[in-house]
């Protein structure tokens, strides 16, 4: 491996946290030393591991959580916006809470259509009177928590669920 | 050049005919669907080859769909950059559809009333596109297809969240609606900053002629719902169809019967100069021809102008875009060449409806 800043082989690795991003250098003696990195001479390469596994621990559980299914990283998410699979809306479910709710004028719940193929009738119907279990339990909560605002849309989403006519 | 976008080429789709209710301020309505199989990845994580899956598979059922309207499949990847360009410009495809990369393609009306993409930033894009305001056609012919498709395809869905997307800004049904408008009006009497400051306030979106990250070119905007999830489609149609866009119509109309009673001098200058450039450059770019253009509009929509109906606009709009101009005159032509065949081709079109 070359040096980033000269064509010098790089004999010195270091992995840099700015602003919350991680950032790796491969410098040779010199161009460290100038870039005033080698000030710190009795650093052991060891200690320097120790310095970077601390530094990336410090980073929140979250950030360090990863899909099983594609491999998207939450911290990947933050940068892009887009998700990797179907499943990342379960393995990230605590995060995308914020994201969701801020993004959908604090809408939670699904009320639109359903897929032709998937859902069967019956299944249909099994699952409209578990979402309204589940809404009406999250009313009470928002009720508790005295989140009216929340209330009167969950309020809305449960009429609209109610008002729609069973499948045959 | 594709066999079938050359197809294309000889008419503009019904959305650029204009007939549709309330053409003088809205060019066209338009609903898009987006959708995900269950049992692949999203675009972000998928590999070459899932890549490659994905777009067989969702290529054959698409052309296994049943449709009342006929239409043609075109893959990208094996279509050369004017004719992408072309697509985008007919508002078939996305800019990122067009000039991103792997396996992709799209499903095309021969009327050009639906796309479908395969491959963009969800598995499926699905749209239908109409002149004028007729978003209800719109979303009824959207849902007809939806169900189609969906008949043989798992889509990845969940009761809570809905239809599953790639970004969370598209969860739930997965639905934009969206018009483009036509508000010169409105700029002409400097209401339009206000607009975009209300625009936000109803949590909409605002865009310009092509989409997300293109400027406002010629008083065309896009207007689209921002939220997807935690309202029905038709509720999502009904605040927006029959509560936002008639405040959005009735402030452009209001401004145009302002500047004809107060400011009647400026407003038949403004389409004079239009109709000057249009009918007199000898060098003329596409953003000048935009612009002439936006004003001519409005002069045939206030019955201001003779002799020329939306469809000759809507046709040299179309026309003197970079990728339908290359296509029309079949050739590549640079810099002062191409501004002055531009010119002259505007010229010919301006000319015979004239008289
Ligand atoms: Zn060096
Ligand atoms: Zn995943």
């Amino acid at each position: 491996m070359k040096c980033d800043r000269c064509n010098k082989p790089a004999t010195i690795h270091l992995t840099e946290i700015r602003n919350g991003k991680s950032l790796e250098l491969h410098l040779c003696q010199q161009c460290a030393a100038e870039a005033g990195y080698l000030q710190q001479t009795h650093l052991s390469m060891n200690d320097m591991l120790t310095e970077f596994v601390k530094a990336k621990t410090g980073m929140s559980q979250r950030d360090a959580l990863v899909c099983p299914d594609c491999g998207m990283k939450w911290q990947e998410f933050k940068e892009t916006g887009l998700l990797g699979c179907p499943k990342d809306y379960e393995i990230f479910s605590d995060q995308l809470r914020g994201v969701i709710e801020n993004a959908q004028r604090g809408a939670t719940h699904h009320t639109g259509k359903t897929p032709t193929a998937t859902v069967a009738p019956e299944d249909s119907v099994k699952l409209r009177q578990a979402e309204l279990s589940r809404l009406k339990k999250d009313l009470t909560d928002a009720l508790e928590h005295e989140s009216y605002e929340v209330a009167a849309m969950l309020r809305d989403q449960i009429k609209a669920l109610e008002a729609v006519p069973p499948t045959h | 050049m594709n066999p079938q976008i050359q197809k294309l080429l000889g008419k503009s789709g019904e959305w650029l005919a204009s007939t549709g209710p309330q053409n003088a301020v809205v060019v066209s309505s338009r609903v898009r669907l987006a959708r995900n199989l269950a049992d692949f990845p999203f675009m972000t994580k998928a590999g070459r080859t899932q890549r490659a899956e994905l777009h067989r598979l969702c290529r054959e059922q698409l052309l296994g769909m049943s449709s009342a309207r006929p239409f043609f499949y075109i893959d990208m990847e094996k279509t050369d950059q004017v004719d992408r360009q072309l697509l985008v410009e007919r508002h078939l495809i996305s800019k990122q559809h067009a000039f991103g990369d792997g396996s992709r393609g799209v499903a095309v009306s021969d009327d050009e009333a639906f796309s479908i993409m395969v491959n963009e930033e969800d598995h499926i894009r699905l749209q239908v596109i109409r002149s004028g305001l007729q978003l209800r056609e719109c979303w009824r012919e959207a849902d007809t297809l939806d169900n189609a498709l969906g008949q043989h395809l798992r889509y990845a869905f969940s009761d809570r969240f809905g239809f599953l997307t790639a970004c969370p800004t598209n969860l739930g049904t997965g639905m934009r609606v969206s018009v483009m408008l036509h508000l010169p009006a409105l700029k002409l009497t400097d209401e339009i900053e206000k607009v975009f400051v209300a625009a936000k306030d109803m949590h909409l979106a605002v865009r310009g002629l092509f989409g997300e990250g293109t400027e406002a070119i010629g008083d065309f905007y896009q207007i689209s719902n921002q939220t997807t999830l935690g309202r029905s489609e038709e509720e999502i149609l009904t605040e927006f169809a029959d509560v936002i866009l008639p405040r959005l119509i009735a402030a452009e109309l209001s401004a145009r019967s302002v500047l004809e009673q107060e400011r009647p001098l400026m407003l038949d200058d403004k389409i004079g100069r239009a109709v000057g450039l249009l009918r007199n450059a000898r060098l003329l770019s596409s953003e000048e021809a935009l612009f002439g253009l936006s004003h001519l509009r409005l002069g045939v929509a206030m019955g201001r102008v003779a002799n020329l109906t939306m469809s000759t606009i809507n046709r040299i709009f179309l026309t003197t875009q970079p990728g339908h101009f290359q296509r029309t005159l079949g050739q590549s032509l640079e810099g002062e060449a191409r501004k002055a065949a531009r010119a002259s081709y505007v010229r010919q079109l301006m000319t015979p409806a004239a008289g």
